[in-house]
């Protein structure tokens, strides 16, 4: 075994050791469940408190974590605490940083390649403070029809926080970036267990990369970031899936062409145009940017409404890779009505929106929000489906019974 | 709404005017323990030599129900392109026992479906707790 590298025997060494002590799931977890409403199932998750710095979360997966919040975290307010936000790691994680020891290597085509510190991190340039969605590229992956495998979230891989940092640019004028750099790609501390398997890199085009707001963060919501969300620093790319934010970064690599690396060239990639779950053969591009989506928190599907009453219904929406425009109530027989917008927390963050029903006359079958943003992108009435269940941004539609 | 707020590029960034000082303390964790919470079916042995190392029983168990050429397919990725050092003999025990699961699981969420709410994809976040 070498520097905690696999082979077949530690793999059966482990896993015999943890077998003697077999704990149940349920047991061990899970304060009670939740169901995700995944079509076909299985819908039923633990949900608890049991990670560290985080609360009642949706456990996907226990290693590496994979948490999800459940959808009550999205029913107040526009940032979603610390210890709320989804968790994802493609790898195993140190669960341990030394802050004097740790280093982020900036190299490839630059001038001179340096290492730097944290401290020397934090006084690259001026400490800039964003407020943006962090949402996983396979948010909403479960509620596929027909389903796809993979990390069966619901739609509770999101979060909307204040990033501080640097400017990544900022950082790249440390060691100062070569002509023909064409992308800049990111390394974390988490890394493979088996020799040769490809390590969770990623990499941005240079225009994306010298964006004013693209950082280098160290906090979260005015904290540290969490372990669990890649202390001591990571990459925040506003309007981005956050594949890209790499977490516990250690490594910037300026690359003169184009990205050939696994996580990039071979995965992370969605039909280049829509296609049927029957087509095997078709061109692929990254997944990049995020298309806008909107949410009903104030109710879910099913519950019960006052007949001959006035409803309110609220929720959360996005605008992804630009500001949202517009939120619309949509429903069946051309139900169609303007929400109103709360306040505006920038062009990257959720926003509030809320509508009043007058009268409620009978039950509210597949009602649902629709957002638009200001680049004129709507959500769609039909599910894009592609193979990996990637930016799922369909219309969510619930059914509310009047009674 | 009475007009359609379409928004001028925000103000994007808060600038610090008294740059305070990142500070950078030292970080730790422990993170929960990772059960082999396995149905006992034929290969189960086959599975936790193999694939539990990387994979927590918490994912495995949680997979839609695919063919078993899907599964065959899912060994195979996990062999070539993540180089998992899986014993060649060990692979249709693998493939068996997944399908297996499944079976048994679809079985089980044929019982609960009197209990579903609804099959509609959509925001469940009353049903915590249940």
């Amino acid at each position: 075994m070498d520097g905690g590298k696999l082979t077949r025997r530690t793999l059966i060494a482990g896993a015999g050791g943890a077998a003697l002590t077999a704990p149940v799931l349920g047991q061990k977890l899970a304060g009670h469940l939740i169901d995700l409403g995944l079509p076909g199932g299985p819908s039923l998750r633990p949900l608890t408190p049991a990670f560290p710095g985080k609360g009642e979360m949706i456990v996907q997966r226990i290693r590496p974590p994979l948490l999800e919040a459940p959808m009550s975290v999205f029913r107040e307010g526009v940032i979603t605490p610390n210890d709320r936000m989804f968790v994802r790691w493609n790898w195993d994680m140190p669960t341990s940083v030394k802050a004097a020891d740790h280093r982020v290597a900036v190299g490839g085509a630059v001038k001179h390649a340096v290492s730097l510190t944290l401290d020397e991190i934090a006084s690259a340039g001026e400490h800039v403070s964003v407020v943006a969605i962090n949402q996983c590229a396979g948010n909403g992956r479960g509620l596929s029809d027909p389903r796809v495998t993979g990390t069966q979230w619901g739609n509770g891989a999101m979060g909307c926080a204040k990033w501080t940092g640097v400017r990544l640019k900022d950082v790249l004028a440390k060691a100062g970036v070569a002509d023909g750099a064409a992308r800049v790609r990111f390394a974390g501390l988490d890394v493979p267990l088996t020799d040769g398997a490809p390590q969770f890199i990623k990499s941005i085009p240079m225009d994306i990369a010298m964006r004013d707001d693209v950082l280098v963060a160290w906090g979260m919501n005015d904290e540290p970031l969490p372990l669990l969300h890649g202390f001591p620093l990571r990459i925040v790319v506003p309007g981005w899936f956050s594949t890209y934010w790499v977490k516990m970064l250690a490594t910037i690599e300026v690359l003169t062409g184009e990205d050939d690396s696994y996580y990039v060239a071979k995965s992370y990639r969605v039909p280049a145009a829509p296609i049927t779950p029957d087509e095997k053969d078709f061109e692929t591009v990254a997944i990049t940017a995020m298309p806008p989506r909107a949410f009903i928190t104030s109710h879910a599907d099913g519950d019960v409404v006052a007949k001959g009453k006035p409803l309110v219904l609220e929720g959360i929406a996005m605008g992804g890779e630009a500001a949202l425009a517009k939120v619309d109530l949509v429903g069946e027989r051309g139900l169609e009505i303007p929400c109103s917008l709360g306040p505006d927390e920038g062009p990257f963050a959720f926003r509030r929106w809320q509508v009043t029903i007058p009268e409620v006359t009978g039950n509210l079958a597949q009602i649902g929000v629709r957002a638009a943003n200001v680049n004129g992108a709507v959500q769609p009435e039909s599910l894009a489906w592609n193979p990996s269940g990637y930016a799922r941004n369909v219309i969510e539609r619930i059914t509310l019974r009047a009674q | 709404m009475k007009r359609l707020a379409f928004i001028l590029p925000a103000l994007l960034l808060a600038s610090c005017d008294s740059a305070p000082q990142a500070t950078f303390a030292d970080a730790s964790i422990t993170l929960p323990d990772d059960p082999l919470d396995l149905p006992d079916l034929p290969g189960r042995d086959a599975v936790i030599g193999n694939c539990t190392a990387c994979h927590s029983p918490s994912t495995m168990l949680q997979q839609p129900k695919v063919s078993r050429e899907k599964w065959e397919k899912q060994v195979a990725k996990m062999i070539e392109i993540y180089k998992a050092p899986v014993d060649p003999a060990a692979i249709p025990q693998i493939v068996d026992y997944m399908v297996a699961v499944q079976a048994e699981q679809a079985a089980a969420e044929q019982g609960n479906v009197s209990r579903e709410t609804s099959g509609q994809a959509g925001p469940k976040g009353g049903l915590e707790g249940v």
